[in-house]
């Protein structure tokens, strides 16, 4: 627009020259745009070059594809930094201080997660199918159900990044080849209950074994086994763990019964054994005082023996009788024949028996 | 003559970034790369880094992944030696260790082609060595019996060799076995024989229990018993003293022994008729014998 204006302007005065001139303006003007883009341009591809790691992350910045600096060093944490724009660096942002996690994919039957959350799963077939439910083979050649939740973290971000394709697959294919070692050396009952924990042990040594073999870079946090009989052989598992239960019960009642009948057969002895020793401290006794009334009665009686007999047997019977609850006498027939006596005999006299009502 | 030499100066910038673009090349860590001569692969990057190359159409470049990446054949079924079918699925970490090699065999390396003949190679491998050993050497529970690793290995070195032979430029880094299992119709027999051997145990615990209980509860009898007859035993002695203890005083009742008897049947009357006691007697006993000897008129006297 303005080479137009200025045309006009100046045009009628010197058409050619003024032409060109303002062409040459024009042009040194245009140029003068051009250069502060071009300066900007500049400025803009090296303050390109800014980036930032986020706090869950590191950075290494690649310098015509080779990693900046060695090892450990070549790690940028947290913050901003500044490197050449492509294609002098290129930054690779890696993912460190997380945990990671993969899952098994071979011991466990086919299920899918959503199943799993309802608790709505497909019943079991009478067997397994193995193209699509996955189980482990126990040493004992048995079939159980395992899986393993390992967590990890990456130490060695370079070798974890551009050593493996897929690193995490390669994780997870250790932890399955984990699962299935450790199971071939294990019997059933020793996954299942003798030797849980040995087993999470071997789980997670073969694990640590393998990647440390690999050189994948990572440290072994934790490793979660969950193990199950087969779904097909439940009950009869769970009656196993039933009959167990009974067995242990049953000893405990024998040992229960036990401390009863010792502590009941400790008592008996013992009062047993005082009676006795009450008894015999009383007989003892009483045959001391027996002796002592014996020598006091020794001169009456040999003053007397007939008299000192009577009166004593008279004296004793009249006392003796005064305790007595009930005396009978029976005096013999005229005839001299003895009468004869029934006796009922019974400890408590009966109940009275209520008197009818009217 | 300033804005010249601004000129000549960003005129040759611009020629050097041209000239650079077409003459390096980069090699990215984790890649490999095979430089070609009209078609022909002359030399092979490992490190990462710029190199020279001439422009296009003298010398071309081809990448490749160099990192490990992981292969799993399919659960394919093999005979044991002892006959037994088994089913494993095996995972490879492999890599191109040598592009050169690698890139002329499969078609300017096309990594499916290479998947598929690293299958055919783990196959032919993995049947091979399977039918060399027995159920038990892939589970047992004794450490020295267990062959897995030992299995493992042979597969390996099987697959590396035939590798090293068709010379494709491929290294395995590790091999493991991902997945073991029975034929389908095999599960179902082997839940039958475990269903039997928890029968078992369902019996043994019963019956081990009871006798167990058994065991316990005789001994406690026995030893309840011990108890019992050892306390009974040691009453007896206690009033054998007491009895030993009384019989010293017999002398003194030897002075006359009629009195002594006597004294003792009163003893005994009075200790035997204390309390609810009913005592029947008839008129010979003193002192009722009064009765029948009162001076009376009756036939008997």
């Amino acid at each position: 627009m303005s080479d137009e204006h200025d045309h006009h302007d100046h045009g009628p005065e010197m058409p050619d020259d003024a032409g060109s001139q303002a062409l040459a303006e024009a042009l040194r003007s245009s140029f003068a745009i051009v250069k502060i883009v071009m300066l900007l341009m500049v400025f803009v591809f090296f303050a390109s070059g800014f980036f930032q790691v986020g706090p869950q992350e590191k950075g290494v910045i690649l310098r015509f594809g080779k990693p900046v600096g060695e090892g450990q060093k070549a790690l940028l944490s947290a913050g901003l930094h500044w490197s050449f724009p492509y294609p002098i660096d290129e930054v690779v942002k890696i993912p460190i201080t997380e945990q990671q996690i993969v899952m098994s994919t071979v011991g466990w039957y086919f299920t899918t997660p959503e199943q799993e959350m309802s608790g709505e799963e497909l019943p079991a077939g009478v067997s397994l199918n193995p193209a699509i439910d996955g189980y482990v083979i126990t040493a004992d050649r048995n079939i159980i159900h395992t899986r393993a939740t390992l967590r990890y973290h990456i130490d060695d971000p370079i070798r974890y990044v551009f050593g493996f394709a897929s690193a995490s697959n390669t994780v997870q294919n250790a932890l399955n080849n984990a699962l299935l070692f450790a199971a071939a050396r294990f019997t059933v009952d020793d996954i299942l209950l003798n030797r849980v924990n040995e087993f999470r042990e071997a789980v997670r040594q073969r694990v640590t074994d393998l990647t440390e073999a690999e050189q994948l870079g990572i440290i072994i946090e934790q490793c979660d086994i969950q193990s199950i009989p087969p779904r097909q052989l439940q009950s009869v598992f769970s009656q196993v763990m039933t009959s167990r239960e009974n067995r242990n019960k049953l000893l405990i009642d024998a040992q229960s019964y036990t401390n009863r009948i010792l502590s009941q057969a400790g008592a008996q002895a013992v009062s047993l054994t005082n009676a006795a020793a009450t008894a015999s401290a009383n007989y003892v006794k009483s045959i001391n005082a027996e002796a002592a009334r014996f020598g006091d009665l020794l001169p009456y009686y040999q003053s007397n023996p007939s008299l000192f007999v009577q009166q004593t047997f008279v004296q004793t019977m009249g006392q003796v009788l005064t305790n007595v609850q009930r005396q009978e006498y029976l005096p013999t027939h005229a005839d001299g024949k003895p009468i004869e006596v029934r006796l009922m005999l019974n400890d408590k006299p009966p109940e009275p028996k209520p008197a009818p009502s009217p | 003559m300033k804005r010249n030499i601004l000129t000549v100066v960003i005129a040759a910038v611009l020629v050097l970034i041209f000239v650079l673009l077409l003459f390096v090349f980069q090699v990215r860590q984790s890649e490999v790369v095979v430089v070609t001569t009209f078609g022909r692969p002359v030399s092979n990057i490992t490190e990462p880094g710029a190199y020279f190359k001439w422009p296009w159409p003298v010398q071309k470049v081809y990448r490749f992944d160099q990192r490990v990446q992981n292969f799993e054949d399919k659960f394919s079924e093999n005979l044991t030696s002892d006959n037994n079918n088994l089913l494993t699925s095996v995972y490879v970490g492999w890599k191109i260790s040598d592009a050169k090699a690698f890139f002329p065999k499969f078609a300017g390396g096309n990594v499916p082609a290479a998947q598929r003949m690293l299958e055919s190679v783990l196959r032919s491998a993995k049947s091979a060595v399977i039918g060399h050993h027995m159920l038990s050497e892939f589970v047992n529970a004794n450490p020295q019996d267990l062959k897995f690793d030992a299995i493992e290995n042979e597969i390996e070195q099987a697959v590396e060799t035939q590798l090293s032979t068709n010379d494709c430029g491929i290294s395995i880094e590790f091999l493991g076995i991902k997945r073991l299992g029975l034929p389908e119709s095999v599960t179902q027999t082997v839940f039958q024989r475990m269903t039997a051997e928890r029968q078992v145990y369902i019996s043994r615990a019963e019956n081990d229990g009871k006798a167990q209980a058994q065991i316990i509860q005789s001994a406690a009898d026995r030893e309840a018993a011990d108890t019992i007859n050892n306390a009974t035993a040691a009453a007896i002695r206690i009033q054998g003293a007491g009895e030993a203890e009384a019989a010293k005083v017999l002398p003194v009742f030897q002075q006359n022994p009629e009195l002594a008897v006597f004294l003792l049947r009163i003893s005994a009357i009075q200790q035997s008729l204390n309390q609810k006691t009913t005592l029947i007697f008839d008129e010979r006993t003193p002192p009722f014998d009064l009765f029948t000897s009162l001076p009376t008129n009756s036939p008997s006297h």
